[in-house]
């Protein structure tokens, strides 16, 4: 008896011999696969691509996410309590008043003096509009933004002062209260004149503008409102584009109106749902075609060489070896295929994409593939292959061998 | 060798029922013997019986004892369990088989092919496909494809492939037909030399039947027995002396 590992090294010897025979014959069973395999990529490439695009920057966009409130209300901090557990909340802190919440600036000792006046955006950590590390904090630290910033001449480590003014008892009190720029926030963080502060600064600019005593500016007033104190307005985002409809539908039924961009968000949705119905109707019909174009195709080149099967067996192979010769040649074939189709992709996507990069932004792409979805065309051609020429050489090997012999 | 009582195949070709019954064949180690018969007798159908491809329809007892008194091999059962793997044994080990037309492999050379045999049973190839080309004068054909052979000489080869594993029987189903009477002679020459040389059984169908008496077989006669529209029954019978 021959070892196993002889008789499979013989089959896969054999295998290999005959494909490269008849190498034009198997040159065009690979061209034929490619042909069918490489549309198939490109469609999958695209509508990956072209859905990637659109969502994209809705997923990397934070506003995407943000939830605002209309109007005003009071939150007691056991509300801002209960949304920081939830979930689907990212980041959640409270807004004061917003005609409290403002604060002229200027650079101590620049020459021009300029005076700036800009919206406070309440901030801590985990904010999802400036970069991580450079967070507001105590009542010094700020962030200052980009239009800010550029009016001032500021950036990282000048120190600014704000200014703050009241009229108390009919006396007006100014003070300067020293601050120092952690960082500027990215254009896109904030649009206007704004200063991100952490809560602490936010409450005491506006306790001060109350008249309440703030012993930190050094002024006195009215006592400090401490537990009982509720904020009229937050600062909300969502973990994901995903939980914005959600979380608007649970805040409407707390009574509370918000503005989202969920419809945005649906509609690149109901964008992404459409064209994934029309790929995988057409990539079902196309793979199907595909798996029955290439499976005949082995399962007639098995039947054309059925009288050569029948030689081996009448020599002694085993059946499982007169099943492993065609899966063998099918399996080389789905691989060399794929790997022209492959390349053919890459370079139509090198053509596509060098099309349309004026349309879309830098670094983005309307046609790509991941790796996975290579390695997952492998997979199914190499499935096709394997079951096509599997069921065709079982066919053979059930056959008595004297049939096939007495063709001529 | 083989041993059949009572053996049976039928099958229907194009509308006529052809029935070939074997009631008693006996066949010793170290015969040569030469079934006789014309065309469409069923020569084929035997040889292909013996050589375990073609499914007995009846058999009463179908044994075959490669080793002169060694073990016998029950064929009959192994069809009987369609232990197709087993029979695939029997005829890598036991049996070497030379079709009518070559059934070389187009992809193999000449010294592939007749390596084939070997490598299959793990044995060592060296300088064996050199030796049996040698002795039947394809020596310069080794490293030629079989489409680059004359048909004469691809029936050497089909010749040197089915003997290079040292079988126990050869089978051969018109081995010289397709190939001019002077070629004919010297292939059957040339075989039943190797033959005489290894000991080998040969079993030979052929309807030449001054050719196989010239090369020196028992001649058996396969004839047809009665033949209708629709009916052809054949009965070989033979013992050993």
């Amino acid at each position: 008896m021959p070892s196993t590992e002889t008789g499979a090294r013989l089959v896969m010897g054999l295998a290999w011999r005959d494909f490269w025979h008849e190498r034009l014959m198997s040159l065009c069973f690979v061209l034929a696969l490619s042909a069918v395999l490489l549309p198939l990529l490109v469609l999958f490439g695209l509508k990956f691509g072209i859905v990637g695009n659109l969502l994209a920057p809705l997923k990397e966009d934070p506003r995407y996410r943000q939830v605002l409130p209309v109007g005003s209300a009071r939150y007691d901090p056991a509300w801002f309590e209960t949304m920081a557990a939830r979930p689907d909340v990212a980041f959640v802190v409270p807004r004061t008043r917003a005609i409290a919440a403002t604060l002229r600036l200027r650079v101590p000792d620049s020459d021009t003096g300029r005076i700036i006046t800009a919206e406070l955006v309440p901030s801590a950590t985990g904010d999802p509009v400036l970069p991580e590390g450079n967070i507001p904090q105590g009542l010094d630290g700020v962030v200052l933004s980009m239009d800010a910033a550029d009016k001032l001449g500021a950036s990282a480590g000048t120190a600014l002062e704000g200014i703050l003014s009241r009229t108390l008892n009919d006396k007006a009190e100014t003070v300067l209260v020293p601050l120092q720029v952690i960082d500027v926030a990215p254009a896109a963080a904030f649009g206007r004149d704004g200063l991100f502060v952490s809560h602490e600064l936010m409450v005491a600019v506006e306790d001060f503008r109350d008249g309440r005593a703030v012993p930190a500016f050094g002024s006195g007033g009215s006592e400090p409102l401490g537990e009982a104190r509720s904020f009229p307005g937050f600062r909300l985002y969502a973990a994901t584009i995903g939980d914005v409809a959600a979380l608007r539908a649970g805040l409407m039924a707390q009574g509370i109106e918000v503005r989202t961009r969920v419809a945005d968000i649906e509609l690149v949705n109901s964008l992404d749902l459409s064209l994934s119905i029309v790929f995988w109707i057409i990539a079902v019909i196309a793979a199907l075609g595909f798996c029955l174009s290439f499976g005949s195709s082995v399962w007639a080149n098995v039947d054309r060489k059925r009288r050569e099967f029948s030689v081996l067996r009448l020599t002694g192979f085993h059946s499982s070896g007169i099943v492993w010769f065609p899966v063998l040649q099918a399996m080389l074939t789905a691989v060399i295929g794929w790997a022209v189709a492959s390349a053919g992709f890459l370079a139509v996507q090198a053509l596509l994409n060098g099309l349309f990069v004026d349309t879309i932004g830098g670094g983005e792409s309307v046609c790509r593939l991941l790796p996975v979805h290579f390695l997952g065309a492998l997979g199914l051609t190499l499935a096709a292959a394997i079951a096509a020429a599997a069921l065709g050489g079982a066919r053979i090997a059930r056959l008595e061998p004297s049939l096939a012999l007495r063709e001529q | 060798m083989f041993s059949l009582r009572s053996v049976v195949k039928r099958y229907a070709a194009g509308g006529t029922e052809f029935r070939l019954t074997l009631p008693r064949l006996d066949i010793a180690a170290g015969s040569k013997l030469a079934f006789i018969g014309e065309s469409g007798s069923g020569k084929s159908t035997l040889l292909e019986l013996l050589a375990m491809i073609l499914h007995p329809t009846e058999a009463t007892r179908f044994h075959f004892a490669p080793d002169p008194g060694g073990d016998s091999h029950d064929v009959a059962a192994a069809w009987q369990a369609r232990d197709r793997d087993q029979l695939a044994d029997f005829r890598r080990r036991h049996i070497g088989y030379v079709l009518q037309h070559g059934g070389l492999l187009p992809y193999l050379t000449v010294r592939e092919n007749i390596n084939l045999s070997r490598r299959l049973l793990g044995r060592d190839t060296g300088e064996a496909a050199a030796r049996w080309a040698d002795s039947l004068n394809i020596g310069a054909q080794l490293d030629k494809l079989p489409a680059a052979l004359s048909v004469g000489q691809r029936q050497r080869v089909a010749v040197a492939r089915a003997l290079a594993h040292e079988p126990a029987v050869l089978i051969a189903d018109e081995p010289t037909a397709a190939v001019d009477p002077l070629n004919a002679a010297r292939i059957m020459e040339l075989m039943v030399g190797l033959v005489d040389d290894l000991g080998v059984t040969l079993i030979v169908a052929s309807h030449a039947h001054r050719l196989m008496e010239n090369a020196g077989l028992e001649l058996i006669d396969h004839s047809i027995a009665s033949a209708g529209d629709n009916a052809m029954h054949v009965t070989v019978n033979h013992a050993v002396h």
